[in-house]
């Protein structure tokens, strides 16, 4: 190769480096990037149920839409209140292709309507109920996401709407939006655990006592189940039972520090995971125990879903009423329930040891024969992935008056049994008194528990909040403090890509582009028949396109 | 679709140099020399004014004024393109073409590294995303702006440096032109910055003006034609 060959393809090769270095210069150009949330994506027994798919790139289209739309290739936006489920069922059940789907959430959802007059969509919170239980329940070959509204998405949906009421089509003036989630396939979470953490507060034995003392268990299920999983907080359920719980830890560990008012009880304290897959975890929580231990546990109280009751709270057992243990337990909480001015009523449902279905967590005890009972605001047992904490149960749904009347109900009746104070109407928890119940406490725990999406197979076991839950608070109030690790049984798989970043482009026509590159053909025309004839004269111009073969001859 | 929109507004970045160069007898007579080097004097000059800026000029706020002393000290620094084009114009040797030829070849060289400068990598990182705005279509409008007056401020430095005999009575207004040319960055700096414009305005004003630009700088140079 001679030498200027050489310099010409080293040239070349820099150049072509250079261009790809440029290439490679991507930025984050959107106008608007938001935070979204998919629809869980899971398989029960193998059936495949949920958000089926991830990745977003479609056209954003919304209502109201034109008639015969085809809308396999868009991505459709709606507020709640504005979707309506006879559409989303029509194509859930004909299999109908949707590019994907974006629903609007309000920031507030227990919000009552503010306008009066549209009625007729109910409230958010009961249409998102229902949205949810169809979501979760039902293959979803699309993706769907959920978002809070905001300025970006509410402008976005103007303009959407704009360009759809004037009926023309996208051009780049109106103006196209492109939703555009990059996502990988969501793969499966390996092995999701679930971790229950337990702690004690050991009793006094008298001197002399060699009889194992008995035990009061205090249960909670921590985690939750919603169409969301990084959007299930479950303020109400369970997030209001676990915070009870550690209150009613809190006001009893100053009980129990002093020899003086320990009681001849023994306290153990579990917060449990794996409540929405039938309390699968206190499953495996009880069978971790020794055999002994298990038998002196006396009765379990278990608490769910106590944020949001005014005067009536259930007591829900397995064993017959009539039991003279269970009546015993019912006549406590009658007592204090009398003195506080509320009601507490009581609900048996007989156990099928059969049906793998578990309603409630006290049923879980009831099967390895501990008598164990339910405090709840529910009447009624839930459905399967029924009041798990899904979407709808944000901090609103739960308030500290409503837990704190738990907590008394629940530390005074156990107060009363512990030191024997029966019929004396003493109030141990009075207001005031350094063993009142703090409100303060009780809020700031919930707003934490508000805060935190606790769907166990994404809480990973050393997670912020599991770890807060056992060093910071039970360890500071009990001892023992212990968390049990096991794997989640087998019945169902999950898929994660819980949450992304949603961008929003506006995306210019192919007839614009066109129109755009015919206007400038002409200018560009135009200029140089310009420039020709001012410079040149006419002449020129016209021997430009006449002579070309004569020009050949000529420099032949 | 967004390598389409790239290649549009490239094309209506850079096209008209390009028709610019074939349309005129700036093609028969082969002056593509003469814009070259032109064109390496806009790249010195534009270092020149950097060093400069970064000497003479505090850092912006996000929430500046407009602040006079700053604004004149950017004036002032904007001559140093005067200067470049100068020296483009008298000092460098070029093959001889005629005074005619010679403004309009540094005019293009000229405006086009400025193109290729300041529009050339906004244009490739942002005309290919896939969100579109009209950025770019006024980038490239102010692109042939830019054009027009460059081409119009070289023919008024190449009446002011090169031709020796014009009527006296012209000076006067050739230098005022002249002086309007170089300080219109600064106007249109003004205008976005202080009265706030909108782009298409600002965009819209630079069209229009260099138009009026080009037509009082052409009938300069043809009324300076004219033997006396």
């Amino acid at each position: 190769m001679s030498p200027s060959g050489e310099v010409v393809a080293s040239v070349s090769s820099a150049l072509a480096v250079l261009l790809v270095l440029l290439a490679c210069v991507e930025l984050g150009d959107a106008a608007a990037a938001v935070g979204v949330y998919r629809l869980i994506q899971y398989d029960l027994a193998g059936a495949p149920l949920g958000s089926r798919a991830a990745a977003l790139n479609h056209h954003a289209a919304a209502f109201p839409l034109p008639a015969g739309a085809d809308l396999s290739r868009s991505a459709l936006v709606a507020p709640l209140l504005d979707l309506p489920l006879s559409f989303l069922r029509e194509y859930l059940s004909e299999k109908k292709h949707l590019g994907g789907l974006l629903i609007l959430l309000p920031r507030n959802i227990s919000a009552k309507n503010v306008e009066g007059n549209n009625d007729d969509k109910g409230e958010p919170k009961n249409v998102l109920a229902e949205l949810e239980k169809l979501l979760m329940h039902e293959e979803v070959p699309f993706p769907v996401y959920f978002a809070f509204h905001d300025d970006n998405l509410d402008n976005l949906l103007a303009d959407i709407r704009k360009i759809a009421s004037s009926g023309q089509p996208a051009s780049a003036s109106t103006g196209g939006y492109k939703l555009v989630v990059p996502s990988a396939e969501p793969k499966r979470v390996s092995s999701p655990t679930i971790s229950n953490i337990q702690g004690w507060l050991p009793g006094s034995r008298g001197e002399g006592d060699a009889e194992q003392l008995p035990t009061i268990a205090i249960v909670a299920n921590y985690d939750t189940f919603g169409a969301a999983p990084a959007l299930s907080v479950g303020s109400d359920s369970n997030g209001s039972g676990a915070v009870a719980l550690l209150e009613i830890a809190r006001i009893f560990s100053r009980l129990y520090s002093s020899p003086k008012t320990r009681g001849k009880f023994n306290l153990l304290f579990g917060l449990t995971s794996g409540g929405p897959y039938n309390y699968n975890g206190t499953s495996k929580w009880l069978r971790s125990f020794d055999q002994r231990v298990r038998e002196s546990i006396d009765y379990a109280i278990c608490l769910n879903s106590v944020g949001s009751w005014s005067n009536d709270l259930w007591m829900h057992v397995s064993k017959p009423p009539e039991n003279p243990y269970i009546k015993q337990i019912f006549e406590d909480f009658s007592d204090v329930s009398k003195e506080m001015g509320i009601s507490v009523g009581i609900k048996h449902k007989k156990i099928n040891v059969s049906n793998s279905r578990v309603a409630w967590e006290h049923e879980q005890f009831s099967r390895f024969r501990v008598t164990a009972l339910t405090l709840s605001e529910l009447s009624t047992p839930p459905e399967f992935l029924e009041s798990t904490g899904g979407l709808y149960d944000t901090r609103e749904s739960a308030d500290v008056e409503s837990v704190m009347r738990t907590v008394k109900l629940v530390s005074e009746s156990l107060a009363r049994q512990i030191y024997r104070l029966r019929g004396r109407n003493i109030d141990v928890f009075a207001d005031n008194s350094s063993l009142a119940i703090s409100p303060h406490y009780i809020r700031s725990w919930l707003d934490l528990f508000s805060r935190t999406p606790r769907v166990a197979p994404f809480l990973q076991k050393n997670d912020p909040f599991i770890v807060a839950l056992k060093k910071v608070e039970l360890s500071e109030h009990t001892t023992d403090v212990h968390v049990q690790n096991d794997v989640l049984d087998g019945m169902f798989t999950f898929y994660d890509a819980t949450k992304s970043t949603l961008n929003v482009y506006q995306v210019a026509s192919v007839t614009f582009d066109l129109l755009f590159l015919l206007v400038l053909g002409s200018y560009l025309i135009v200029l140089f028949s310009f420039l020709v004839i001012t410079t040149r004269g006419l002449d020129d111009l016209i021997n430009i396109f006449r002579r070309p073969p004569s020009r050949k001859v000529k420099g032949a | 679709m967004t390598v389409f929109h790239f290649l549009n507004c490239a094309v209506l970045t850079f096209g008209p140099h390009v028709v610019y160069y074939s349309a005129t007898p700036l093609s028969e007579y082969d002056t593509i020399g003469t814009s070259v080097k032109a064109a390496v004097v806009y790249l010195g000059a534009a270092l020149v004014k950097l060093v400069c800026l970064a000497t003479f000029l505090k850092v912006p706020d996000a929430n500046d004024s407009f602040d006079p002393y700053q604004e004149l000290m950017k004036i002032l620094i904007g001559f140093i393109d005067v200067a470049g084009l100068y020296f483009a114009l008298t000092q460098l040797t070029h093959r001889n073409i005629s005074q005619n030829h010679k403004f309009q070849a540094v005019g293009l060289g000229w405006a086009f590294a400025d193109s290729v400068l300041h529009r050339l990598a906004p244009l490739w990182i942002g005309a290919r995303g896939l969100e579109f705005t009209w950025e770019y279509i006024f980038q490239g409008l102010e692109a042939n702006a830019n054009l027009v007056m460059t081409l119009s401020l070289a023919a008024l430095g190449s009446l002011m440096w090169l031709r020796k005999n014009k009527p006296r009575t012209l000076i006067p207004i050739i230098y005022a032109c002249a002086l309007l040319l170089a300080t219109m960055p600064s106007i249109t700096s003004y205008l976005r910055r202080s009265l706030e414009w909108q782009t298409p305005k600002v965009v819209g004003f630079e069209l229009f003006s260099s138009l009026v630009m080009a037509f009082i700088s052409w009938q300069l140079f043809s009324a300076c034609q004219r033997p006396m």
